[in-house]
Parts: structure tokens; sequence; C-alpha cells
């Protein structure tokens, strides 16, 4: 790429703080970022967790291994961890949900199986996959080993495959990414330049309050944002901490940088809500 | 002294003997006015163990040493007894000129106790009290009641009065004047279960200030911060701006809290019903916001709307119907009913019809008509209405069948319009308040409604969270000035304590404004152990930690009982209680409790 993909602009935040924010949208615990040695990242939300990988070159296999181990010790639910790299420009919350279905719908059942492996057009994805934290000490046998592949590990425990039926069987994730563009990453120059290209995603935008009243307008509206702050703009609100935003009815937000996805309905509410 | 009076006066309806209670400084200082004084009051001057209707509870309009100054929102008072619906403490506020004339009598709290052998009037001035017969008046609403005393007897009489819920003791009757109410827990009752009609006070004594010239220009100051962005909401639409808001977040409990989302929440909306239905924005006395919306309904009958009383009435029991809404809100009015436990209990009831529990095959979810009738016989304590009228803990004790698990109260108080499993700090400010289930006393919903941590967990941040909304209600409820000016303030303690100390002199600290708060909450803490508290009291109902919510976005909010338990402990140990919730040591004025 010429440039870390982390730090790529992604529609005034970056591809990183994007792929960490659907992640963190989509699941109850927190979200681990594994970063190289000596690896400068941008601005990320302050609930990421950043854990430092100790050696340099061992590819995806050490990133896993650190973050399994972290997930392990800090997770709410620390049974199982969605993995993913950070060039998913693509990626949807209603992916890493059907990823982490896979291991059963009962969060106090032990799993069944020790990673959930989506295959796309025929290619195993390994780092948009889901893995029982467990695994960890298995990853740095392996690496310990020179097994620095994915497919070593995947090769040494029970597997669940999700082709592309399997996947598009779950209707949350139909609705929203029939082509199951969430596996689509970005390795070149020219990859980055046609992903950045497409309009960005149509959302509902909802206002509440004196917003709705203050000129606003009352209603939905329908705007095509990547971020809550961008469709603040479109709306003509200032997202400067005198408003905050809940998407689908879930966390009250005040970073604007939050990513949008398609079929998002945006309620921007007063920061004095409440009696 | 500045600022205070330092004596209460005790008024005995029995044979209309009053005595001057003095208040020293000590206890002034340490307990402030308002909420605080009377918690000590209270304390000092209910007979450990008395039934909240009996005439020995004394029941305590307080005032504080803003009332009377020019600083906007300070005309208030707090009304405060031992509650006929928790069998705790519980302090009311209201707003309005009865605050300056009460003080005005010479007073920092006027306290009512005894039973007067009929209906009664009590006049008091700063020269003596009477009681006049109010036969004439019983049976009326509480604004008729207070029309027809000033009528005859002069307007600069200002009358605290009871509806008709009042005199038959409904355990969530209120006392209202000028149409702002005391609402919550019964008080009503408590001055019913005396007699009394009403209070009616007029005086022309007045406080000295410290540093008048101080307080002026505080007073200048805070007026024009009123004006500004963070009342904007108050000014504009109202707290009913919160409705539409909360159902977009599963905030907005409807149906018994069986959901947070309400399909009808539109109709109801500030938006909508401003636009059809206003006809008049006011301001309580010496208020500059101007947070009162009052609309009317197709019948012609004004109400002034708030969230509360339209989640309560609305939502709650599923009604969508904006003048069946209106009028229910009229209707408890005229009445004298709490409309938060008013729609509550009938909302547990409408429930229990359509599980069969109770014989009302007329009432159901979404019925206004069934709903006004609920609420005359709850007026009355007729039909139905003898149960309800009970409040939904006592009533689901009568009917049982597992009703208890979804009587949306605690410690007997029905819980505001904050759904606790998708706010899971307020869940625990609500669980383990001194008052009940409350959104005054305890505003963690700010917390949770903030951004800045994850509203559908609950941790130690989220207690701590809690337990600084609950301090700072305390101090603001006992100065005592409007909740709704709480956002102009950006150093509160510092800027409260400078306030009081330019009215009394005292050189006051935010610190020791702090620890003053801490002190207040374990006081009413304290209180509550006397008389009976127990640490089950400490919880909330089944249906909050065993049925979960699904949101919008997918997820699930779940509230487990285990998680509400580490958050209570944490609590008490934060604030330095036993394992028990119990406060090791409280020093309420005169005597240490356990």
């Amino acid at each position: 790429m010429g440039t870390a993909k982390a730090a790529l602009e992604w529609h005034g935040s970056t591809l990183l703080r994007h792929v960490t924010g659907v992640v963190q949208r989509a699941v109850d615990g927190p979200v681990f970022v594994v970063r190289a040695p000596g690896q400068e990242l941008p601005e990320l939300d302050r609930e990421i967790i950043v854990c430092d990988d100790p050696r340099e070159g061992m590819g995806p296999m050490q990133g896993l291994a650190v973050g399994l181990r972290a997930a392990a010790e800090h997770a709410a639910r620390p049974d199982v961890a969605f993995v993913c790299s950070t060039d998913l420009p693509f990626l949807h919350t209603a992916f890493v949900r059907a990823v982490l279905a896979g291991f059963g719908s009962d969060p106090g059942a032990e799993p069944e199986v020790d990673a959930v492996l989506p295959i796309v057009r025929g290619f195993r994805q390994p780092l948009t996959a889901g893995y029982r934290t467990a695994l960890a000490p298995l990853v740095e046998e392996l690496l310990g080993k020179g097994q620095l592949r994915p497919a070593h590990l995947l090769a040494e425990c029970r597997v669940r495959v999700l082709d592309e039926d399997a996947l598009l069987a779950d209707r949350a994730l139909a609705a929203v990414d029939p082509e199951l563009e969430a596996v689509v990453n970005v390795n070149e120059p020219a990859d980055y330049e046609a992903a950045r290209r497409r309009p960005e995603p149509e959302v509902i935008v909802e206002r509440y309050g004196v917003l709705a009243t203050r000129g606003g307008g009352r209603g939905p509206r329908v705007v095509r944002a990547a971020t809550i702050g961008h469709a603040a703009d479109l709306v003509g609100l200032a997202f400067d901490g005198h408003i905050l935003a809940a998407v689908n009815g879930d966390q009250i937000r005040s970073d604007g940088t939050l990513p949008l996805q398609a079929g998002d309905t945006v309620a921007f509410i007063s920061a004095d809500a409440g009696g | 002294m500045h600022g205070y009076f330092g004596r209460a006066l005790v008024v005995d309806v029995t044979d209309g003997s009053t005595t001057a209670l003095p208040l020293g400084e000590d206890v002034l200082r340490a307990h402030l006015g308002g909420a605080g004084l009377g918690a000590w009051l209270t304390t000092e001057l209910a007979p450990p163990g008395v039934d909240p209707l009996a005439p020995e509870n004394p029941l305590s309009f307080v005032f504080s040493p803003l009332v009377g100054t020019p600083l906007t929102t300070s005309a208030k008072f707090a009304v405060v007894a031992k509650s006929p619906l928790t069998g705790l403490l519980t302090d009311a506020l209201a707003s309005s000129h009865f605050a300056i004339a009460g003080k005005f009598t010479g007073y920092d709290a006027l306290v009512i106790t005894g039973r007067a052998e009929r209906p009664t009037h009590v006049f008091i001035t700063d020269e003596d009290v009477t009681l006049t017969d109010a036969s004439g008046e019983w049976g009326m609403s509480a604004a008729d009641a207070e029309a027809a005393v000033r009528e005859r007897s002069g307007r600069r009489w200002r009358v605290a009065a009871i509806g008709p819920a009042g005199e038959a003791e409904v355990r969530y009757a209120t006392i209202s004047h000028d149409g702002r109410h005391a609402g919550r827990g019964g008080l009503g009752a408590v001055l019913g279960s005396k007699n009394v009609k009403s209070v009616a006070v007029s005086g022309r004594k007045r406080v000295t200030l410290a540093d008048k010239d101080g307080v002026l220009a505080l007073a200048k100051d805070l007026r024009q911060r009123s004006f500004g962005p963070a009342t904007e909401k108050y000014r504009e639409l109202g707290t009913l701006a919160n409705l539409l808001a909360f159902n977009a977040i599963s905030t907005l409990p409807t149906r018994n809290f069986q959901t947070a989302t309400f399909e009808g929440a539109a109709l109801l909306s500030t938006e909508e019903l401003a636009s059809s239905r206003s006809v008049a924005k006011n301001s309580c006395a010496s208020c500059s916001i101007g947070c009162e919306h009052i609309y009317a309904g197709k019948d012609g009958k004004k109400s002034r709307v708030e969230y509360e009383n339209v989640f309560a009435l609305g939502p709650l029991c599923g009604v969508s119907d904006a003048d069946d809404v209106l009028a229910a809100s009229a209707r408890c009015d005229e009445l004298g009913l709490d409309t938060i436990s008013a729609g509550g209990t009938i909302a547990w009831a409408m429930e229990c019809a359509e599980r069969g529990l109770i014989d009302a095959p007329w009432l159901r979810f979404g019925d206004g008509p069934a709903l006004l009738r609920a609420l005359d016989e709850i007026g009355s304590r007729t039909g139905l209405g003898a149960l309800l009228a009970e409040g939904s803990r006592r009533a689901a004790e009568q009917v049982g069948q597992g009703s208890a698990g979804f009587a949306a109260h605690v410690k007997g108080m029905e819980m505001p319009g904050y759904e606790p499993r998708t706010l899971q700090s307020m869940a625990l400010g609500l669980a383990v308040n001194a008052r009940g289930a409350d959104h005054n006393r305890s505003g963690a919903y700010e917390a949770d409604l903030s951004g800045d941590r994850d509203r559908l967990a609950g941790t130690a941040d989220h207690v701590r969270a809690a337990i600084a909304t609950e301090d700072r209600a305390a101090v603001i409820d006992s100065m005592i000035l409007c909740k709704f000016l709480r956002g102009v303030f950006t150093d509160p303690y510092v800027e409260w304590a400078d306030l009081l100390s330019r009215v009394t002199g005292w050189d006051i600290t935010g610190t020791e404004l702090q620890e003053t708060a801490r002190r207040i909450v374990l006081a009413k803490r304290a209180f509550n152990l006397r008389e009976g508290w127990t640490p089950d009291d400490d919880w909330l109902p089944d249906r909050f930690l065993d049925t979960p919510l699904t949101l919008p976005s997918g997820r699930t909010a779940t509230l487990p009982a285990a998680r509400l338990r580490d958050m209570i402990d944490t609590y008490y140990e934060e604030r330095r209680l036993d394992a028990q919730g119990r406060p090791l040591l409280v020093a309420t004025g005169t005597e240490t409790t356990p």
C-alpha cells in the first residue's frame, strides 16, 4: 500500500477507527487492537484496549496469540472472540454477529467448536473468523514450532465452516450484505481508491426535542453518512458535546467518528436528556 | 443568623397549640434546609415506629436559606414526613409562592402534627395560628379549596391543600399549591389523616442576608445563565421532550415495564402536542426558566404536562390517545394523586386483569376510559379503587399469585419513567435510594445518558456515578434550587458553597458541602433503618432481573440479580455502610444511630 493500512483515511476517520468501531458495535465485550512493536496507531475510541505484540515479523498468528490471551483476561464473555484484520472497509456488524453465532446461541454453554471459519467466494477467511480464547496456548505452541499460518491452527482444532449459504441463512446479514462484502480487504492502492469512491452508507436520521424544533425539522431524514459526525452535519447539527447519538437504539455515543452502516437509524438527542 | 430564623413552628391541630422549636446554627449548617433539614426534623419529632397516618406523625413544610432571595428558582419548599406508601422517610418538593409566604411567617419550617376533630384549615402568620372549619371545602379539589380559602380570607394567603384523594388517605395522595404538587410518597394522605384540608400562610418577617450585594450579583449572573443552552429543553418543550428520545433508546417503560418502546409514543410527544394542544407556558415563582407547558384536552381541561405524568398515564398503561392521557393527568390533579404512582399501580392492575388475577375485565392496557374510571375509583376508594389506593406493593400482597414480581416499585414507591435494564446506573440508583424508586433523589440516569459508559452494563464505575448524582441531589434539594438549573453550574459544589456563604455568612467550602451531601443521604438511610428498613428493601422487582429486553440493534439488555447485588454491595462499600447497608455512625444532630 505504501502506507500503514490502519491510518488510511476513511470518510473523515481512519480505516482502523472504522473497523474497530464496527466490531465494537457488534459485540458486548471490549475490543482489542494488537499492534506491532513500535507501531503508531491513529486515534481510537477510548474504550479500545491496545495490546503490544512483543515480536515482529511473525505474521497474523502472533497477533492472534496476543489478542486471544488479552480477550481471555479482560472480556466479559471470554470464551470466544471475533478476530479480523484492519483492512476491511465493508465489515458489517451483522457479519460479526453471524460468525459469533456459529459458536451457538447459549452464551453459558460450552462451545462445540474451537473456531468458526467463513468461506466466501471459495476462499477461507481466517482473518474474519471466530476463535475460542482458550486457543491462545495452542497458537503460541505453533508459533514456537515455526508454524506461522492460521491454516496450521485450524488443522489442530474443531472448526465450524460457514459457507456463503450458511452465512446468508442469517436473515439480518442477508438483508444488509447479500454479496458478503464484509470480507473484502484492500491490499493495493487501487483497491483502497475503489472502496473509497463508493458512496457512503444510506442511513436514517431522527432528531428529538429541541433538536427537531430548533429549525432542524421533525421526522426521519435519509442521508448518506459513514460516521455519526457526518450525519449530524448533514442535518445541520453540530455534534459538539451538547448533542449525543444512539445508533439503532443502542449505546449513547458522544464520539462523532463512530462508523455508520447502511440501514442504521441514528437518533440525535440533547445531552441533557432526562428529567 | 443570616438566611434563617433559627426556629421551626410545631402546630398541633388536635387543640391548636403551638411550639417554637429552636434550630441551632449547627443543625442548620449540617442539614441546610429543605429535604436535609426535613430529614433531621422528622428524625427528631416522629416517634419511632409511628404509623404514618397516626396523629403523632409530624408533617413538615421546610423552607431553605435561599427562599426569599432574588436567586432564580429559589422559591421552593419541601414537605417531609414518614410516608404511608413506603413506611419510610419521604420528601417532596414544590415551587410556588407558598415557599416565600411560608418563610415570611418567621420560621424555617412549619410542622403539622396531631389530628383535628373535624375538617380544618390551618392559618399561620408571623403572629398567630388559627384553625378554621373546612367542612365546606371537604371534597373539593386542592385548586378549588385554595381558591375558596383565598376568596373568603383574602388573596394575601398562600394555600397548600389536599384533594379528595388526600381526604380518603390514598397512599399516594399529593399536597398542592398553585397547580404545583408535592407529589411523591403520599404526603397528602398524611395531611388528610390529620383532618387538615389546607395550610394557609402569610407573613411579613424577613431574614437578613450576610452579603446582600454579593447575593444580588450572583442572582443576576445565575439568571443570565438560566437563559442559556443548559435549560433550553425545559424552556422550549419541557420535560416531555424526553418521551420520543427515550422511546428511541428503549428506555420508555411501556405496559407495566413489559417493553421499553411504545408504538404510540409519537401521538403523545411534545413535538405533536405542542402544535395542537399547547395553550400556555408558565414559570414558577421566582423562576426565570419557565418550564411549565400547559396543554388542554378536547374537554377543555388544562393540565401542566411533564414527561412523568404522560409516561405513567400513557405508555405505562398502553394508552396512546392524547386526549385520554391529558384528561387522566387533569383528573389526577383534581383528585390530588401522584401521577407516577397512580399510573404505576393501574398498569400493574391492568396486567393482573389481563392475566386473570383480579376480577376487572373492564381494565385493559390501552383503554383510556378504563384508566379514567380507575382513577376515579382510587380517588374515592370505591370498587377496585379500594385495593389500588393502597399502592402496587400492598395491592400485590393482597392479590398474590406472583403479582408482586411485576409490581414495579421500590420500597413501595412506584417506578418513574426510566427503564432500569437499559439504564443500569439508574437501576442502582432506584434500588438504593432512601425515598424508594425515584428519579429526583437519584439522577443516575445522567450517567447512563452521558455517553461515557455502557448503559447496558453495571459496574463499580456506574455505582460511583450514581452516588455522585445522589449527593448533588441531596444538596440541591436542601439549599433549595431547581434541578433544571443543574446544567448551568460548571463547578457545582464550589458555586453552591459561594451562594450559601453569601446568604448565611458561613465560610462554607465545596468540600464541606460534599460532606453535607453525604450526611443528608445517610441521615435519610438512618431514619429508615430506625423505622424498619431491611436490606431486602434495596432491591428491584423480579421483572427487571428475570426478563431481558431486546433492543432494535439486536442486542439484549439484561440485569442479572448477581450484577445488581454486586452494584449494591459496591454502593454500600463506597458509602462506608456495613455489609447490610446500615450506616456505621450517623450523627443526625442529636443522636447517633447504629
